[in-house]
Parts: structure tokens; C-alpha cells; sequence
């Protein structure tokens, strides 16, 4: 329990008055001499029991009314949770989940978890009088901003919400980062969160680092606000990918969608779901029947009608508990060409390459593969370069080379490093090549490769690629391959993706894939060029991922700087959960940019899909992940009311009342008939 | 009478104002020499008292020739024989009878009472005689006249000290043993003991044909127990003393008083007993007035 005057608090032994003034009056006795003793041995025998009670009854009510005094002038504060122990911090620094899920609101107040959380924590502050600093890390920005007092917690724009995912392990780093960098002394660390797993990451590996940071600081309390309920009925959308085809009267979309729905009845039954769909200002409603928890439809199409062969468009729900997950958006126009270049020297490896990337899949793509000498950098045309395969030395971090392979990856193209023949160069995106390994006249057997995700993943079917009958002669060796995705025995990995930065900070650092091919399509290394089907697939994945960046129309997820960098021209239209336009990437929209009239491009932000995920992180996993750290969970819920700190004085005044009541009750004298029967003065005759 | 300072026990002026009342027995007594007092056995005195048929041995001289001329049968006339009267007083001197401020205790009372019946015995010319103490009688007086022997038992009255347990029903016992003929027993006590003894004790009396009276000494306070904080309270009689809150025992205690004296009131009732309650700020001189008023046949129903 806090208060708010604590140096009252010396005054609690006061409690202890009543006994010592009961204790002084017995020492205080008078001595008599008494005749009549066979009575009062009587009169203690038969008093051993209820009178006595009486008598102890007496005492702790009163010891109770002078506690709840001193108690009461000391200003308690407390709320609909445990109370805070120990004395004030120093610091206040609050962690602010601004995630999509944290807009889920209750229908009849209108208040959302995140203002819920925000109304609480100020509330505490001006309760609790706290006089130190205040600093807000929200999981937008994750920038810690100090601070003037409560009331801007529920004014500041990095308050606001967002259509963004959370990274709470990021967060706490983020907290620990800047708890060192200030220096805080006795810091009080609020965590506000929806507990959603997506955003917590329990397989992060930062946890582990982060419980021992935090363990550490033996002056830092976490207290992890928490809103763990899920919509009672609340239904999401996801555009997950939009093509644009030629149909008979013009052109057409083939969109994959899904819908999700949330809450007690998602198990069962079937709901209609109209969908307002709304393409370039036009608006229809289409209605779906959505069986179980959710529905995925496969290119569903869209007929854009005449005239739009370029646009954007959007997708909304009828209004239910989190407004944050009702829309999405997409843009569409002519697809770019899917331009590769192969920087080599290696002429039967560039060949190789360069007649797998052209070879078209799609129809009304266009397709197209140069290959340039390692000499021939200056020649890359790199605005329209989708995939570049670099077969060259790797340059030093500091030349030209290096920054333009980085300006590459970072416009969110894709770049594949494949060994040179002779000298490996330097080291670059954390990658260093190593030696060539030869199998003897033996195919090196493959021991393992990624089927989830990555460049030999499983088709979309579940069919695997035939990456067993590979047939590795010569690969070389290679540092730096943050997510393996090809093993043969010995441990060696032949494919990899490259994440500078580790796994936590890859897209925030480089947009862009860089892929790390530790064999060549060459006859006398590998049989990929003649066994085609997983070397058509991994360059054509390739060249997909980096195809979106010279797409004339793409789509991004919302996250911190999404749109930094682009030069802006006109928002198309955004979801509404924002009053004011935002170029910060944190809300959802869609975006024209460009520098000149006729290049403009077109750009859709969408909300992660994971937000949609309302699995929540069990109490036992929290355990876990927050094993060893002094922490206090509080639950709340949205439109509760509740407070995390209110004055609670009038409480103990009303105990002290009641004590003394009590008293009194308990020391009043017996009846007077008693009292009369009990003085017979006259002899019975 | 002689002023002795250490009789201060008795009052003249008291002693004055009770001399025209008469220590009468409620029974028939045995005494040595014509008294005031109704004997049990027939005489020739001057108050009649019925017939009865003349058996061979008879005294001739006692037929009644009237009504052996009238009815010629022989009957001896009987009368009244008058006689003096035995008073026996018993004195608590147990160490709970030393109860009460200095010069005003609870034996200072008894002794005022005492003191002044055997005076007033001795002036209506009968014996009288005084057992004092405790578990056992350490002074005793066999009842005898003349004002010799009050001076005896005025002085014994004097040199009466409290102290010890109290004995009371078993020396009542004793008493009855020691008495042979009838006698008026006038106990004075404070009774503090468990009240079951004392039936057997009163109807060991009663069974040696003796007129019982008790005196129960008691104060306020022991009846009330008026206390406003708490107490030691040093048992007079050597036994341990107890630190009590009054304001938690009270009501017991007077609930523990109130069985004790319906329980005395009980006994008394069932022996035959005359019983006063007598409290110790009540003047003595009434109470004694009032016990011989209650004793006196021609006031009796108005004094009772």
C-alpha cells in the first residue's frame, strides 16, 4: 500500500496506546484487604471464558480505532489490484503498446485498451503525486520521450494510435538501453500490453539477455499492465497479395484475401460478412459467408471495369470492437518488368542464371536477365534492377561498390552473393566467403533444407521442392548466413539468407533480401542447371521478393519510417482510426509518390497481419519469460472504471467508526435488573 | 456499671435506651433459679397451666379438692413453672472478622453486639456465658449469673482478636455438646465459608432444644462490589491474594453472592433459625432493638 503522507506512518505505534494505558492501569492497582475471597474465586472461575474475550474484543477495537486514524491521516491509496510496495520512484518509465490490437474498445464506452491504459497510468501519477520523471517509450517509434507531467500521456502524438505491430522484446531492450544511458535510480517500469504472443515473441532469443538486464537492476520494479481479453465479436481483414490481369473488358484483380473472426463464436457457425470494397472512390459491397475462424480466399477476382488500369483500393468491415482491423488497402497498376542482372565472369554460371531468370512465368510480365562483367559495375542499371546476382569479389565496406549493393537492398530489392571463383574479397552485410570444398567425384549428400520460408520453401500446395535430388560437387564456404536454408552433411551450409544486424533488426535495417549461394548452376559443380525445377524456383523467388521495390505498385507493412524517404505526393486514402494524415508509416493507408508526373508509383500500408493473431501469452510462458525479474501483474479491462490508485481514507475513518461502535457496544454496562436481582441486600423469610 | 476503656464496646446511652426492652427466649427454658423465662417443667407458681390425673406418688398436697368434691375423681393441679433464662454467645473470631477500617471492623461490631446482650441478660437476671474463636474456641465462658461472671465475659469480649481460617460450623458442635440445658444461642459471624455445613451444625442446636439466633455480619462492599479500577485483594484469612479487574468480575461476583445468600437464607428457614442480616454501617443499637422486639411476644407481629 502507498500514501501519500508516509511520514504519518511514525504514528502507527500510537496504536498501541489502548494497551499500555490497560497495562499501566494494572500495575496501577490498589491493594485492599478483603474478607469475602470465596466469592471473587468464584466470580474469576466462572469470568475465564466469554468476559474475557470481551475484555481482549475491547482492546483490539480500540488498538483499531487508532490505527485506522493514523492510517487515514497517512492518505492510502490503493485501487482495484495490489498495492505498490515500497517507497516512490524516481523514474517512471512507461512502455506503451501502440498496436493494432490495442485499439479493441468497449462498445458502450468508446474507450480502447491503449486509452484505458494511458487514463490509468496518468491517473496514478496525479494520485500518487509523483515528482520524478516520466519517460514514454512507445512500440511505434521506440524512442524514450520525456515527459512534462500525466496529462500528457493522453495528449502526445506518440500516444496515439496505430495500425502498427508491437515488438515488446525491443521495447524492454530499448528500456534497459536507456535506464543505463540515464543513469535512473529507482525506476518503476509500466508495460502495457494485450499480451498478444505475436507482438511478446517468447522464441526471441533477446529474452534471455533481457531477463538478465533486468534481473540486474535491482532498482527497477516491472509492472506489467496487462489487457488480456479478446473481442467478444470482432472481425479482421487481410489483403495479402493483389495482381492485376488483362479479363475480356479491360483489366481485373486477383486478390488474396482473409478474414478472420474473433471471440466466443468464431468456432462455429456461419456469418455473412458484407465488405465494402472501394476501388479508386468507387464503393460496392460484397458479401462472404465465413465458416469457422477464418476464411483465406485464393486470387478472388475484381473486376476493375474501364478506365482504371491503375488505382488503389480498400477493403472495409462493419464497425465492431477494434476498429484498427476492419480495413485494408491496395494499389494496382501495370506490373514492372522483372529485371535480373548477373555480375560474373563466370560465363557457364552467368548463362545459367541469366536463361533461368528470363524465362517468363507469368503472363503480361515481361521478363529480362543481362549479364555484366565484374568490370562492368558502372553498366548496372539499378532503379529498374530487381535481382542482382553478384559473382565478384566481395568489396570493402567503405567503397562505392559496397554502397551501392547497400542502396540496393535498402530500396527493398534483392541481391544473391555467389562465390567467386578465385578471390573471396572482403567482408560485406556480414557475409565473408571461404574456401571451395570439393566432394571428391561424390555429390556432397543434402542433409536439410528450410521448407517454411525462404527460397526453397514448400509451393503453395505443401509440395516440396526436389532440393534431395540436388547434386553438389563444389560449393564454397561462407560466413555469415544468419538463416540457413541449405545444409549438406558435415553441417555445411550451401544457401542462406543474409540479415545484417541478426534477425530482430532486419527490417527495420535493409528492406531488401540478400541471399548467399554457396554453389554455382555450373555442370562441374552442381546439377541445378540441369535439374532446373529448384534453381528455376530460387531465382524466380528471388526475383520476386525484389521485384515489389520496382513495382510501379507495391504494398508495405506498417512499421516506424515505412515512408521515409520517399518523395510523397498525395495519400490516396486512410483508415480512419487516424484523424490526421500520417506519413510516419504508423497508420494504414494508401500513397502515390514519385518525383516526376509520369513515374509516380503507388504504395498501400497495411497493419502486419500478425496484429490479427489474438492468441494471447499463457501465465505460464509469462512466468518464463519473466523469470527471476521483480515483477507485478495487474489485470484490467477495458471500461472497468477501475483505477490504479485512488484515496482510500474514507475507508479507514468508516473502520475507526465502526471500531469504536463496536467498542462501545462491547463495554456497555449489564442491564439494570441484573444489576438489581444480583443486590439482594434483604434475607429472603 | 463500670467505665473501663477497654468495654468501650458498650454505650451507656444505649445500653439505657434497651434496658426497657426484654431478652426473651423464643422456647421454653431450663434454668437453675426462678427467672421471667417459661420453664418446660410444671410448677406451683402463680400461672395455671392445665390437669392431669393423680398417680400414687404424687405430692397429696398439690390435689385439687374442688373438683374431687364435684366430680369425685382425684386431679392434681398444674401451674407454670417460671425460670431463668441461658444466654450462649457465640463469637466468630476468624481472621475475615478483622474485615473493615481500624476502631469500626467487623469484630468491633460483634463485640458492641455481644457486649451489650450479655449486659442486658445479666440485668434481667440471667446467666450468661460466651465461646469465642475461630476453628475452635480458644476463649470460653460458661454461662453463669451475677455480675462477677459479666465482668468475665465483658472482659473476654474485649481481648477478642481475629485471625485463622474459619471453623464456624464445626465449633458450633462443640457448643452444642457443651450447653446441657436449653439455652438461647446467639451466634455472631461473618459466615464467609461454604454455607452447606452450617445446616447440620443448626440442627445440631435445634436438636439440643437451644434458641438459635445469628447475627450475619456483612459489608456494602462485599455485597456490592463497588470498584472503579483494578485491585489487589488480601485474603484476611492467609490465603492467596488475587489481582482482579473489577469491571470484568463484577457481575459474577454479585451473581456468586446472591447464590451464597439464598442459600443461607435457606438453611436459616429450614433450622428454625432467627436470622438478621445485619450490615456494618447500620447502627447496632437498632439492630438490637429489633431483635428483641422480634423476641418479645406482645410485639412480635408488629416488630417482625
Amino acid at each position: 500500500m502507498n500514501f501519500l503522507q508516509p511520514i504519518l506512518l511514525v504514528g502507527l505505534p500510537l496504536a498501541l496506546l489502548p494497551v499500555l494505558i490497560h497495562l499501566i492501569n494494572q500495575h496501577r492497582h490498589r491493594t485492599v484487604r478483603w474478607a469475602a475471597t470465596m466469592f471473587l474465586l468464584d466470580a474469576k472461575k466462572m469470568t475465564k471464558g466469554l468476559a474475557r474475550l470481551r475484555q481482549i474484543l475491547i482492546l483490539s477495537m480500540r488498538v483499531l480505532a487508532v490505527a485506522a486514524l493514523v492510517l487515514a491521516a497517512s492518505r492510502p491509496l490503493a485501487g482495484g489490484w495490489v498495492g505498490l510496495a515500497g517507497g516512490k520512484a524516481d523514474t517512471l518509465l512507461v512502455l506503451l503498446d501502440r498496436s493494432a490490437s490495442m485499439e479493441q474498445r468497449n462498445l458502450e464506452t468508446g474507450e480502447s485498451k491503449r486509452s484505458a491504459a494511458l487514463d490509468r497510468i496518468a491517473g496514478l501519477v496525479e494520485t500518487t503525486g509523483h515528482r520524478g520523471e516520466i519517460v514514454l517509450i512507445d512500440s511505434a517509434t521506440l524512442e524514450p520521450t520525456p515527459l512534462t507531467d500525466a496529462q500528457a500521456l493522453r495528449d502526445l502524438p506518440a500516444t496515439a494510435p496505430t495500425e502498427t505491430a508491437a515488438d515488446i522484446p525491443a521495447m524492454l531492450r530499448k528500456a534497459v538501453d536507456h535506464l543505463a544511458a540515464s543513469g535512473s535510480g529507482r525506476t518503476d517500469l509500466w508495460l502495457v500490453s494485450d499480451l498478444r504472443q505475436p507482438d511478446w515473441n517468447p522464441g526471441s532469443g533477446e529474452w534471455e539477455t533481457l531477463r538478465a538486464d533486468l534481473a540486474a537492476r535491482e532498482t527497477v520494479r516491472l509492472f506489467l499492465l496487462a489487457f488480456p481479453e479478446t473481442g467478444s465479436d470482432n472481425l479482421s481483414i487481410a489483403v495479402r497479395e493483389t495482381k492485376r490481369v488483362r479479363s475480356n473488358d479491360g483489366f481485373g484483380l486477383l486478390m488474396d484475401l482473409a478474414i478472420r473472426r474473433h471471440g466466443p463464436d468464431a468456432e462455429g457457425g456461419e456469418t455473412l460478412v458484407p465488405v465494402e470494397i472501394t476501388v479508386n472512390g468507387t464503393r460496392t459491397v460484397e458479401h462472404f459467408t465465413v465458416s469457422g475462424p477464418e476464411l483465406v480466399l485464393l486470387g478472388h477476382p475484381l473486376p476493375l471495369g474501364p478506365g482504371n488500369e491503375r488505382g488503389w483500393g480498400r477493403l472495409d468491415l462493419p464497425a465492431d470492437d477494434n476498429p484498427a482491423d476492419n480495413s485494408a488497402f491496395f494499389v494496382f497498376d501495370e506490373p514492372a518488368s522483372r529485371k535480373s542482372v548477373v555480375l560474373g565472369d563466370d560465363i557457364p554460371a552467368a548463362e545459367a542464371i541469366r536463361a533461368a531468370a528470363s524465362a517468363a512465368t507469368e503472363p503480361g510480365i515481361r521478363y529480362e536477365a543481362v549479364v555484366l562483367g565484374t568490370a562492368s559495375v558502372a553498366q548496372i542499371p539499378w532503379e529498374e534492377t530487381a535481382l542482382l546476382f553478384w559473382q565478384a569479389p566481395l568489396p570493402a565496406a567503405d567503397s562505392v561498390e559496397a554502397a551501392l549493393l547497400q542502396q540496393h537492398v535498402a530500396a527493398g530489392r534483392s541481391l544473391v552473393l555467389l562465390p567467386p571463383p578465385d578471390e573471396g574479397g572482403g567482408e560485406l552485410f556480414g557475409v565473408k566467403w571461404g574456401e571451395w570444398t570439393d566432394g571428391d567425384g561424390e555429390a556432397m549428400p543434402i542433409d536439410w533444407w528450410r521448407t517454411e520460408t525462404g527460397l526453397l520453401a514448400n509451393t503453395r500446395n505443401g509440395e516440396p521442392l526436389p532440393v534431395a535430388e540436388l547434386g553438389v560437387f563444389r560449393a564454397r564456404s561462407f560466413e555469415g548466413g544468419t538463416l540457413p536454408l541449405l545444409r549438406a552433411k558435415g553441417e555445411q551450409v550451401l544457401v542462406a539468407r543474409a540479415i545484417p544486424g541478426g534477425e530482430s533488426g532486419a527490417e527495420e535495417s535493409l528492406p531488401g533480401t540478400i541471399h548467399v549461394w554457396g554453389i554455382l548452376p555450373r555442370a562441374d559443380h552442381s546439377n541445378l542447371a540441369t535439374e532446373g525445377v529448384v534453381f528455376f524456383a530460387m531465382t524466380h523467388r528471388a526475383l520476386e521478393s525484389g521485384a515489389a521495390a520496382v513495382a510501379r505498385a507495391r504494398s508495405l507493412e506498417t512499421r516506424p519510417r515505412a515512408l521515409s524517404g520517399l518523395p510523397l505526393t498525395r495519400l490516396l486514402d486512410q483508415a480512419g482510426s487516424s484523424d490526421v494524415p500520417s506519413p510516419s508509416g504508423l497508420a494504414a493507408g494508401a500513397w502515390e509518390y514519385g518525383e516526376d508526373e509520369g513515374s509516380r508509383r503507388l504504395l498501400a500500408l497495411n497493419r502486419p497481419e500478425r496484429e490479427d493473431d489474438t492468441r494471447t501469452v499463457s501465465p505460464e510462458a509469462l512466468e518464463t519469460l519473466l523469470a527471476g525479474i521483480d515483477y507485478r501483474r495487474i489485470d484490467d479491462t477495458v471500461g472497468s472504471g477501475a483505477s490504479l490508485a485512488s484515496e482510500i481514507w474514507r475507508l479507514f475513518l468508516a473502520t475507526m467508526a465502526l471500531a469504536l461502535l463496536a467498542e462501545a457496544a462491547l463495554s456497555l454496562p449489564p442491564k439494570p435488573e441484573e444489576e438489581k436481582e444480583a443486590n439482594p441486600l434483604k434475607p429472603a423469610t | 456499671m463500670p467505665h473501663d476503656s477497654k468495654r468501650d464496646f458498650l454505650d451507656p446511652a444505649v445500653l439505657g435506651k434497651l434496658l426497657g426492652l426484654e431478652l426473651n427466649a423464643r422456647h421454653p427454658m431450663v434454668g437453675s433459679v426462678a427467672g421471667r423465662h417459661r420453664s418446660p417443667v410444671r410448677g406451683s407458681a402463680l400461672e395455671f397451666a392445665q390437669y392431669r390425673k393423680y398417680v400414687p406418688g404424687d405430692d397429696t398436697r398439690r390435689l385439687d379438692w374442688r373438683t374431687w368434691g364435684r366430680t369425685d375423681r382425684h386431679y392434681i393441679k398444674e401451674f407454670e413453672a417460671d425460670t431463668n433464662l441461658q444466654l450462649c454467645l457465640v463469637v466468630d473470631t476468624s481472621g475475615s472478622m478483622d474485615y473493615g477500617p481500624p476502631g469500626a471492623t467487623r469484630l468491633d461490631y460483634a463485640r458492641r453486639l455481644a457486649g451489650t446482650l450479655a449486659y442486658l441478660a445479666a440485668q434481667q437476671g440471667d446467666a450468661t456465658g460466651l465461646y469465642s474463636g475461630a476453628t475452635h474456641f480458644g476463649e470460653e465462658a460458661p454461662p453463669r449469673r451475677g455480675p462477677r461472671h459479666l465482668g468475665v465475659v465483658l472482659d473476654q469480649i474485649a481481648a477478642l482478636r481475629a485471625s485463622g481460617e474459619s471453623g464456624l460450623a464445626k465449633a458450633l458442635h462443640e457448643v452444642a455438646e457443651k450447653i446441657r440445658q436449653r439455652a438461647l444461642v446467639v451466634i455472631v459471624s461473618d459466615l464467609l465459608f461454604p454455607p452447606e455445613p452450617l445446616r447440620e451444625a443448626f440442627e445440631h442446636l435445634r436438636f439440643r432444644k437451644h434458641d438459635v439466633s445469628v447475627f450475619h455480619l456483612l459489608d456494602r462492599q462485599e455485597v456490592e462490589f463497588q470498584f472503579d479500577r483494578p485491585t489487589r485483594f488480601l485474603d484476611l484469612e492467609g490465603g492467596p491474594s488475587l489481582l482482579a479487574d473489577p469491571a470484568l468480575i463484577q457481575r459474577r461476583y454479585r451473581e456468586a453472592v446472591k447464590q451464597y445468600l439464598g442459600k443461607i437464607d435457606h438453611i436459616v428457614n429450614h433450622s428454625s433459625v432467627d436470622y438478621h442480616r445485619v450490615f456494618l454501617d447500620e447502627p447496632y443499637d437498632q439492630v438490637l432493638a429489633r431483635f428483641l422486639l422480634g423476641r418479645n411476644p406482645k410485639t412480635s407481629r408488629t416488630a417482625r
